[in-house]
């Protein structure tokens, strides 16, 4: 029983210290009970932070014990700072107070904008009848951040073919605490094409919100026959003193781009019905990567016959050629004229490529030499007749 | 009987056994050939014909005149259009001489032989030292050569209607075309000029002869067509409705219509003066695939594509003249 007094009065005290403390702080003892209420004037919220630029609003209470006016005004003001006291839309310089109820008023104070940060103090003072109260007030300016920007991105490397635009998805943060206005500007290798996009729209430079971030979808597209390999692309992003780079790499992958054509550069030729006719074709390689297992096919017309002799090319290196014959082979029942033959290569990797030839299609004058015999014939008969029945 | 019939008939009884077959059976042919061709080309009935040819020639030709200038723009055979443009309410050319070439080749040789019979000049003729080969082959060359000359004069006439109208000349290709075309107009004649030296052998009446060859050639061109069609109905009958019993009754009627030498000559003429046209016959879907339709064809293709036809029409000529030789050659002529 004796321990558990002993444990409550420990507690009780720890209280009186906590409570006690503040009020050895603000050096303003509340009157003691009986004795009537001091003029006194506090705020719940003394000291405060703010950023520069912006004004602190401290709400004042005053108490008092007999209604009087009681005049406020501040201490320690550096020049430049404003400060004005407030009630709604009201500035105010003294307020009445009733022992009844407390006075509620606004203190702002705006720092200039060139404040320098740290810790101010100000004293309110409440003048009243013969009585006054002191309070001192503090205000923390903090440091404004500069701004400050970094790119996030995932995926920096990409990897394509000389004809594919390179989709890079960054984000571009501001770590300030200032809207920053930044350009975009892009160091790539020759044969490059960079564009920003924000949103679908080109953009070379773009706001970034305090504390904010951006993102950006950067396209590198690369101009035609850009040889294979790793190219890196710098990207500066610009805002205000400060800039951030971001490294990207784009593989290009070489692409074979077949051609076909002859070593004349006629597409057509002609042939003859139901004959092997050998046509030389030529098919190059105008890309950047070697192709590799050409496959070489023809869309004929019904009843024809295409061989390609080789019918595989392995190995078509860039920049080279190969001749391949062909042997074609018209339908026995085709008729003569214009067909359209459709010669394709395909390699293995890569798109393919297709050409069409136009082959006159000649009949063989072979009915030619029947018909002739036809007419010896019908001269046979006649000399027939007169051999027989002639001279008359 | 004068002497020189006496005298005729026997060396006509002595021919075979006496004479023996001595000497060429042409002697004399060019004499004949030079007379007859005289005789054609003063006639009233070539004037008439004539006038008409060029009357025909040179309506329909202004009437392409026109239709070209004002149709076609750029086209390689514009002077092929010449003979194939119709005009409402004139056909073309080549649909005119398609009438006109029969008529003419009747006209020039329906009383060749019996005209002499009914004369009594062929005895005469026969009287002369030259064999009724050269007699017959004469009149049907110098038929044959006015046709020629008639349809070449009309032909380059045309020509240069055409040179005049559309003010540049012919192109090397086109002037094959229609020099073959005039080749296979003049053999068209021709068979219609055997056609009608075969009949006026067989018939003494030139009516009768000049009759029986319109009454073929108004056979060709207008019931052979339908006939042709019956009888490929009759004999290729479509029983169940098969492809392959469709195509082989069209194929039939195909050949059977190309017995008419009208068919021949029609075929000729598009297959010379449409250089896009490929075949006459049927096509199939699968000989279609792949082809680049509207290309002109080259004319060596083009021959080769008509040259069925056009050696079609020569050896018809030729053999219609050998029958009607024969007969000639057995004909009692002495009557």
């Amino acid at each position: 029983m004796v321990r558990r007094v002993l444990a409550f009065s420990a507690i009780l005290a720890l209280l009186a210290l906590w409570t006690g403390s503040p009020g050895a702080v603000l050096a303003q003892e509340p009157a003691p009970e009986g004795a009537p209420q001091a003029l006194t004037v506090f705020s719940r919220y003394p000291s405060q932070i703010t950023e520069l630029g912006k004004s602190v609003t401290y709400p004042l209470e005053i108490r008092t014990g007999v209604p009087q006016v009681v005049r406020l005004s501040l201490d320690g003001l550096p020049e430049g700072w404003e400060a004005t006291f407030r009630s709604g839309s009201r500035v105010l310089q003294a307020v009445y107070a009733d022992p009844g109820e407390k006075a509620s008023v606004d203190l702002r104070i705006k720092p200039p904008n060139d404040a320098d940060s740290g810790t101010y103090t100000f004293t309110v003072v409440a003048r009243g009848d013969g009585e006054s109260s002191r309070f001192p007030i503090e205000l923390i300016i903090k440091d404004r951040l500069p701004p400050s920007l970094s790119w996030e991105i995932d995926l920096p490397t990409l990897r394509g073919t000389p004809n594919s635009t390179f989709r890079y998805s960054a984000t571009l943060r501001n770590e300030g605490d200032e809207e920053v206005e930044v350009s975009l500007v892009a160091d790539a290798p020759p044969g490059f094409l960079v564009t920003f996009k924000s949103v679908g729209k080109d953009v070379t430079s773009i706001p970034v919100d305090a504390n904010g971030s951006e993102r950006l979808d950067i396209e590198v597209r690369p101009f035609e026959q850009i040889e294979a390999g790793r190219y890196e692309i710098r990207v500066v992003a610009q805002g205000g003193e400060t800039q951030a780079e971001l490294g990207l790499v784009a593989e290009v992958t070489g692409q074979p781009d077949l051609n076909i054509t002859t070593p004349d550069g006629r597409l057509s030729a002609q042939a003859y019905v139901g004959q092997e006719t050998p046509l030389k074709i030529l098919v190059q390689n105008r890309g950047s990567a070697p192709a590799l297992g050409v496959d070489l096919s023809a869309t004929e017309p019904s009843g024809w016959t295409v061989e390609f002799d080789p019918k595989t090319i392995d190995q078509l290196p860039a920049g080279e050629q190969q001749e391949v014959e062909v042997k074609i082979r018209p339908a026995d029942k085709a008729v003569a004229g214009d067909y359209m033959l459709t010669l394709r290569a395909t390699p293995e990797q890569g798109s393919s490529e297709s050409v069409e030839f136009r082959i006159t299609v000649l009949t063989s004058t072979l009915w030619g030499v029947v018909g002739i015999l036809l007419i010896a014939i019908a001269v046979g008969v006649v000399a027939l007749a007169v051999v027989q029945f002639g001279r008359r | 009987m004068s002497q020189l019939e006496a005298g005729m008939v026997r060396s006509g009884m002595a021919a075979p056994q006496a004479q023996g077959k001595e000497g060429s059976p042409w002697t004399g042919l060019w004499a004949v050939v030079g007379k007859e061709m005289a005789d054609h080309l003063t006639s009233i009935r070539m004037l008439i014909l004539e006038l008409l040819v060029v009357l025909t020639a040179a309506g329909t030709v202004y009437a392409a005149l026109q239709t070209l200038r004002s149709t076609v723009g750029q086209d390689r055979f514009l002077f092929l259009r010449l003979f194939t443009t119709a005009r409402e309410p004139l056909p073309a050319f080549v649909g005119f001489l398609g009438l006109l070439v029969p008529l003419i080749a009747i006209a020039l040789a329906f009383d060749s032989v019996n005209g002499e019979f009914n004369r009594r000049t062929l005895s005469r003729v026969l009287a002369q030292p030259i064999y009724r080969d050269a007699l017959l082959m004469g009149k049907f060359l110098a038929s044959f050569f006015t046709l020629a000359l008639v349809l070449t004069v009309i032909w380059l006439l045309i020509i240069g209607m055409g040179v005049i109208g559309l003010g540049l000349p012919p192109g090397g290709e086109e002037v094959g075309r229609m020099l073959w075309f005039l080749v296979a107009t003049i053999f068209y004649g021709g068979i219609w000029l055997a056609v009608a030296l075969l009949f006026s052998i067989l018939f003494r009446q030139p009516a009768t002869a000049a009759l029986g060859s319109i009454a073929v050639w108004l056979f060709f061109t207008i019931f052979w067509g339908i006939l042709a069609q019956l009888l490929a109905r009759t004999l290729r009958p479509i029983r169940y409705g098969f492809v392959e019993e469709v195509l082989a009754q069209a194929r039939l009627e195909l050949a059977l219509s190309r017995i008419s030498p009208n068919t021949l000559y029609t075929e000729a003429t598009i297959g010379l003066l449409s250089p896009s046209v490929r075949s006459f016959g049927i096509i199939l879907p699968e000989q279609l695939q792949g082809i680049l339709l509207g290309t002109p064809l080259p004319l060596t293709q083009s021959l080769l594509l008509i040259w069925p036809q056009l050696t079609g029409l020569i050896a018809a000529t030729l053999l219609l003249f050998a029958l009607g030789y024969v007969l000639f050659q057995r004909q009692e002529i002495r009557a």
